[in-house]
């Protein structure tokens, strides 16, 4: 745009594109606003969610500063001991463990029969596995705690780990299909040529080589496992079994607690997750696409 | 293990005759079922069976705690449908589905070709956009049910300050407030999912597809009409099926938020479901209810596949 100032006609067609950079930039001064703009209203709940927890009660209720002027760290110790949160929060550690550990094992292996393996039937399993994940959580919450009460698996946390694997198998066994499809054609056979057995080649070298996908899964469903609610609800009636969401609303309920330290405890809950995503957040949002495109 | 290179014959020999012949084509198959039994199993057991249970308890009596259960014939689908606050949910939870549908696609469409077009900050954009996302029901809940405190909360004091005290209300215990306050919540927690979803259509998107239009003049609404929107015709496609499905099932939010209150104003399928089984111990009219919403929400999720695949 800069080389050809000299003749009239470049000069006006500079002139022009000057005016489109100042428009553009107007444009653009624009766009950044109406971004930051978003970018406040997604972070202002959780800043102020955070704000409200480190404020004295009265302070808080005053709203007469808007930062504590003494942060109250004492809010989370209290909240951490009135709410119960060192039984909750394990709890939903060993229930994310233990459900994505699981999601995954199962996941794969039917995902890899499905990508790589001709059997018959196939046809009939993938439409199943898609039958299955158009069935609604609302339909089927009430007849699956019949059933945890028939198997004696209410207040259990093996009944809530068991129900939360097959929850996430359908999505995670399409994802990982569309991983070990991606794969060179013939991987097994080089390997069976080398005297690989099948079970050996898909632990050793397919599954290796779809990192990625089981990455993906393991985000996706670790969120969606920490922050599972309805059925924690409807199966536990005891304490000391509960995960941290079903835990939080036991701590409102129960004793209706003060504002702050309320904040305080939903600050604590939500902490390994903001902090997981801050890191993880690449891995989130690719599992989210590979979620969704299956 | 001397006979491997006889395993290699037999593999090249699996492609030249019939596949099922072969032993190691069957036991490959063999190893497919095994491979897919846990999950079928785990299905059958706790996702299958329960749908079917459901569809069984809805002609039965149960109160939750009983060892037995008798058929009642459709007295509970008569009972449902005498229900007016279940009816009503159902129409409140349409509001929620409009809402997300409408807003709520505009919303991520809008925001993600905003940043498909900065150089700078892409990746801070995205990553705030999306937060709102990992957060759970009920976290979402608690920090909302104190930004909208009546007196308290930051919305009513920010207006008081501004001047603005006549816009003050009790968002979640006013009648005319709370069901649009519950399903603005909704939307600020959901529309990150969409956003994500199309910023990744945006940018698979062929370049080569705006210059050439570039050079045929096309601008600004243009480009959008003929190119962008499109493209990403199947994003949208996904995108609103998936926004609707969990627009229509919102119940945790909901549970925290209002609980269904002032009244029954912001009453929603799931809840009323929830209320039916374990508050007023009736399971088999709750089994009804969860027949009827799940059916429609299958029959819509049907429903829209099947059009936004002959649109295709």
């Amino acid at each position: 745009m800069t080389t050809s100032r000299t003749s009239s006609t470049a000069a006006s067609s500079g002139r022009e594109s000057g005016r489109r950079v100042v428009a553009g930039l107007a444009a653009h001064s624009g766009l950044y606003g109406l971004l930051l703009a978003a970018a406040v209203g997604a972070l202002f709940p959780i800043v102020w969610l955070l704000i409200g927890s480190l404020q004295t009660s009265s302070e808080l209720y005053r709203g007469s500063h808007l930062l504590p002027e003494h942060p109250q760290w004492s809010n989370y110790v209290q909240a951490w001991t009135d709410g119960d949160l060192g039984t909750y929060l394990p709890n939903s550690v060993i229930y994310t463990v233990s459900a994505v550990a699981g999601i995954l094992v199962v996941s794969s292996m039917a995902g890899y029969a499905l990508a790589r393996i001709e059997f018959r039937g196939k046809v009939a399993v993938t439409f199943g596995l898609l039958a299955v994940m158009i069935i609604p959580a609302p339909a089927s919450f009430i007849a699956q705690y019949k059933l945890m009460i028939t198997l004696g698996l209410t207040n259990s946390r093996v009944g809530y780990v068991l129900i939360l694997i097959s929850a996430g198998i359908p999505i995670s066994s399409l994802i990982m299909r569309g991983f070990f499809a991606n794969l060179p054609k013939d991987l097994e056979e080089a390997a069976a040529i080398d005297g690989s057995s099948s079970l050996n080649t898909f632990a050793r070298v397919i599954l290796p080589l779809a990192r990625p996908g089981l990455i993906a899964v393991a985000v996706i469903q670790g969120l969606a496992v920490w922050n599972e609610y309805l059925l924690a609800l409807v199966l536990f009636d005891d304490d000391t079994l509960m995960p941290i969401q079903r835990g939080l609303t036991n701590f409102v309920s129960a004793e209706t607690p003060v504002q702050n330290i309320l904040l305080a405890a939903t600050a604590i809950s939500v902490l390994p997750v903001v902090v997981f995503y801050v890191f993880a957040q690449r891995q989130v949002v690719q599992g989210i696409s590979s979620g969704a495109v299956k | 293990m001397t006979v491997r290179p006889l395993e290699g014959v037999a593999l090249s020999r699996v492609r030249l005759t019939t596949r099922r012949r072969s032993p190691l084509a069957r036991r490959r198959e063999l190893m497919a079922y095994v491979f897919l039994l846990p999950a079928v199993a785990l299905l059958a057991a706790f996702t299958l069976v329960p749908f079917i249970q459901a569809i069984v308890l809805s002609f039965q009596q149960w109160d939750g705690v009983s060892a037995t259960t008798s058929f009642v014939g459709l007295a509970n689908y008569e009972f449902v449908l005498h229900d007016t606050v279940f009816w009503s949910s159902m129409g409140n939870v349409l509001i929620f589905g409009a809402a997300g549908f409408v807003i709520g696609n505009a919303l991520s469409l809008g925001m993600a070709i905003a940043v498909n077009g900065v150089r700078r900050g892409k990746a801070f954009f995205r990553t705030a956009f999306y937060l709102p996302g990992v957060f759970s029901v009920v976290v979402i809940g608690m920090m909302f049910s104190w930004l909208l405190a009546p007196n308290a909360g930051i919305l009513n004091r920010v207006l008081g300050a501004v001047g603005a005290s006549g816009l003050q209300h009790n968002w979640l215990e006013d009648p005319g407030t709370a069901l649009p306050a519950v399903a603005a919540v909704f939307l600020w927690y959901h529309w990150g999912f969409g956003f994500i979803l199309y910023l990744a259509g945006l940018q698979d998107m062929p370049v080569e597809l705006y210059e050439a239009a570039g050079l045929d003049g096309a601008r600004g609404w243009a480009k959008f009409r003929y190119i962008t929107w499109p493209e990403l015709l199947p994003v949208t496609a996904i995108v609103s099926l998936l926004t609707l499905l969990g627009a229509l099932q919102v119940f945790g939010t909901v549970q925290v938020l209002t609980n269904g209150g002032p009244g029954d104003h912001t009453m929603v399928p799931t809840l009323r479901i929830y209320q039916e089984a374990f508050t007023n111990r009736r399971f088999g009219s709750a089994a009804a209810m969860s027949v009827i919403f799940g059916g429609a929400l299958v029959l819509l999720a049907m429903l829209h596949l099947w059009l936004s695949r002959r649109r295709r």
